[in-house]
């Protein structure tokens, strides 16, 4: 049994046209033993940066509070927002910093990133453990059902979804991959991001 | 193997721990306290490595009283939780970790809600209407699921409590013979006879 | 390895491989290929069946090497298991309720699996552990009850039944057998549960629970369990004790198969989706599922 393994949980972020979306299950389990089903992994860290956390459940809480405080020192001293491609990099390089005692997390990141021009652009990238960032085009995934996200995604993605069929096309992956993973699954909660806002919806998954 | 259990109802969490102290196959002591009273509205159960587990509750109950007397006011049971298990967490990677699993109830007084947190030896923190550790927890959570009521009563939440102990005392191989129950309200902390 | 005592021993592996050696030599014109499988039910004339093992040391040894992912979760070979089954007795006859998912490490390898084993129209077997050992033997069971009734003219009864299977596994322990059932039916003493596993162990009770999730509806069972349940008290007590497990228990879910065994034998009652069952219920009207229950509920409890 892998520690990756032991809290289960599985999260996706997926790019549509002018709009991405991030999703995550709500179990957290001991191994096969459930423990609750309102355990959420993705935070909002800026208005229109979100990062969902699969993996060791205590590192779960313990890397948010640490990207929160470093997101925030960040925000004062600068004085500004930061931007998703930035995030990434703090995710990156805070993970790097335990190379030799990981987190056991397996970061995936869906944000709107600011253009030079004032526009926005959308943004996913995932990172491994220790910080290796994986930019993506389409979709990224992570967790104990990312084999099965990577093969319903692969079949379901497509270019330039308007978010409503982004929503539609990203809840039907993650539920129908989690289904097929042991440790994932007893609901899931979905954000679309837009420029200038954020939906956030609560799904009715299977329940075993 | 310790178990322990612990419920919301209406305005008040129940937590109960078996009181079995045992070293390797010889139950040492049969009256052993493992429910801790954090502050005036916050207990906590703990259960695991022998050693550990009092040290550990020694070592919150101290710092959570410090914050008492500094500030005159206890730390919430929200915050309680995350300083906590925050301290788990820390542990986790340490030389030396502790193995402690809790269950934390607690009564907020400012917003007059129950709150039970499951917190595990990993630092693995969930806000729970009902939990248990140990082997109970295989026999209590499908009961609980099936029983528990957020609005019970008190008698009614000790019904319930009382179906797990019955439960685990009917299935479990070694189970342990007494269980001490104490409740936190709006009142404060007391103990119960079941 | 003492090599000199296996070549000469009357019992182990090492003798069964020499009678195998000989039994193939012996029938060199008649090739195994020529009837199908000599594992096969054709060989019922022979006794029991014969099994081809591996030509090493210890075969189970090297099976459970190969198969056991707990143990090693990169091996090639990754045994179906993670079930939870439940059949207890009452009043008015026995329940069977079972699951029916079937997982390869985390993998959900199908929801539509049969662990309820029709031996014959009096005879339930319930299937936990290795699917084909269950499936193979409990079938097996299924003929030579058959050849009981027509040797003896009369049903054979559950205990012999189970005696038979319990005995048969015993001949087969330690070579890695994996199988946890229970036999359930009606005979001339009413009806009767025997719980039977690869150990060897024989049980007669009222109620069992086998498989990974079975503490979860052992909790549901016990509380809900009286002898004068009525029928469906008992169908429902059923579907809430593996609906319990398919909720709690990662391996366990999907759907429940639910059999009613009364003295005129079994009737199939139903297939029911586990999260049907959490939404809405069996009547579509009340889900088991604790958050659906107390929806609305809360525990708070600010000043009036």
């Amino acid at each position: 049994m892998s520690i990756m393994q032991y809290n289960g949980g599985s999260v996706i972020a997926m790019v549509g046209k002018d709009c991405v979306a991030i999703a995550s299950d709500l179990r957290l389990g001991n191994q096969s033993l459930g423990i609750s089903s309102n355990f959420e992994k993705i935070f909002a860290m800026t208005e229109r940066t979100y990062v969902g956390l699969p993996g060791l459940a205590t590192d779960v809480t313990t890397l948010h509070e640490q990207l929160r405080y470093r997101l925030n020192m960040y925000t004062i001293k600068e004085e500004r927002t930061m931007e998703p491609e930035t995030f990434i990099h703090l995710v990156s390089s805070t993970l790097y910093e335990k190379r030799w005692g990981p987190y056991f997390i397996e970061p995936v990141l869906a944000g709107m990133q600011k253009t030079p021009s004032g526009a926005f652009r959308p943004f996913v990238a995932s990172t491994d453990l220790i910080g290796c960032i994986n930019f993506a085009k389409d979709f990224v995934v992570a967790g104990t059902a990312s084999e099965k996200l990577f093969g319903v995604a692969e079949g379901l993605w497509e270019p330039d979804l308007e978010p409503e069929d982004l929503f539609e096309t990203i809840s039907q992956t993650l539920l129908n991959a989690v289904d097929r993973d042991a440790y994932s699954g007893w609901g899931a909660v979905v954000h679309v991001i837009t420029k200038d806002k954020v939906v956030k919806r609560t799904l009715k998954g299977r329940m075993d | 193997m310790d178990i322990s259990f612990a419920l919301t109802g209406k305005g008040y969490v129940l937590v109960a721990a078996d009181t079995t102290a045992a070293r390797s196959i010889i139950k040492m002591k049969s009256d052993e306290d493992k429910i801790k009273v954090l502050s005036p509205h916050l207990l906590m159960a703990f259960s695991g490595e022998p050693g550990d587990t009092v040290n550990f509750a020694e070592y919150v109950e101290r710092n959570l009283r410090l914050y008492h007397i500094r500030h005159t006011y206890p730390l919430r049971p929200a915050s309680a939780a995350s300083w906590i298990r925050r301290s788990l967490a820390e542990s986790l990677r340490s030389r030396s970790p502790y193995s402690v699993n809790l269950l934390l109830g607690g009564y907020d007084t400012a917003t007059h809600t129950p709150e039970l947190y499951w917190v595990d030896y990993l630092g693995t923190m969930t806000s729970v209407p009902f939990g248990a550790h140990g082997y109970g927890s295989y026999f209590a959570l499908s009961l609980l699921d099936r029983y528990h009521d957020p609005e019970a009563g008190l008698e009614e939440g000790l019904a319930a409590l009382r179906r797990c102990i019955d439960e685990v005392s009917k299935r479990l191989v070694v189970s342990p013979g007494k269980y001490k129950v104490k409740v936190v309200d709006k009142d404060g902390v007391r103990e119960i006879e079941l | 390895m003492n090599s000199f005592a296996d070549r000469f021993s009357t019992t182990g592996t090492a003798v069964e491989q020499r009678r195998i050696k000989e039994y193939v030599a012996d029938e060199e014109d008649v090739s195994d290929s020529m009837w199908g499988s000599e594992a096969g039910f054709g060989t019922i004339a022979h006794g029991t069946p014969n099994f081809m093992v591996p030509t090493v040391p210890d075969p189970s040894a090297f099976l459970r090497l190969h198969t056991d992912d707990h143990a090693d979760p990169s091996c090639r070979i990754k045994i179906k298991h993670g079930t939870t089954t439940l059949a207890f007795r009452y009043q008015g006859g026995v329940i069977v309720a079972v699951d029916s998912r079937a997982t390869a490490g985390s993998y959900v390898a199908s929801g539509t699996v049969k662990k309820v084993i029709e031996i014959n129209p009096y005879l339930l077997g319930t299937m936990a552990g290795g699917a084909a050992d269950c499936q193979y033997w409990e079938t097996y069971l299924g003929m030579q009850c058959r050849l009981h009734e027509l040797r003896n003219r009369e049903r054979i009864s559950v205990a012999a039944a189970s005696k038979y299977l319990s005995n048969l596994v015993y001949n087969y322990k330690g070579m890695g057998l994996s199988m946890g059932t229970m036999i359930c039916g009606w005979d001339k003493t009413g009806p009767a549960i025997f719980y039977v596993d690869s150990d060897g162990t024989r049980l007669k009770g009222d109620l069992f629970s086998v498989g990974s999730g079975s503490t979860f509806a052992y909790g549901v069972l016990d509380q809900g369990y009286r002898w004068d349940l009525t029928d469906e008290e008992a169908q429902e007590l059923g579907r809430r004790g593996i609906y319990a497990a398919g909720h709690r228990d990662a391996f366990s879910g999907n759907t429940i198969n639910l059999y009613h065994v009364q003295q005129q034998g079994w009737k199939f009652i139903g297939n029911y989706d586990v999260s049907e069952m959490h939404y809405n219920g069996p009547t579509g009207t009340a889900g088991y599922g604790y958050g659906v229950r107390v929806e609305g509920r809360s525990s708070a409890n600010p000043p009036a």
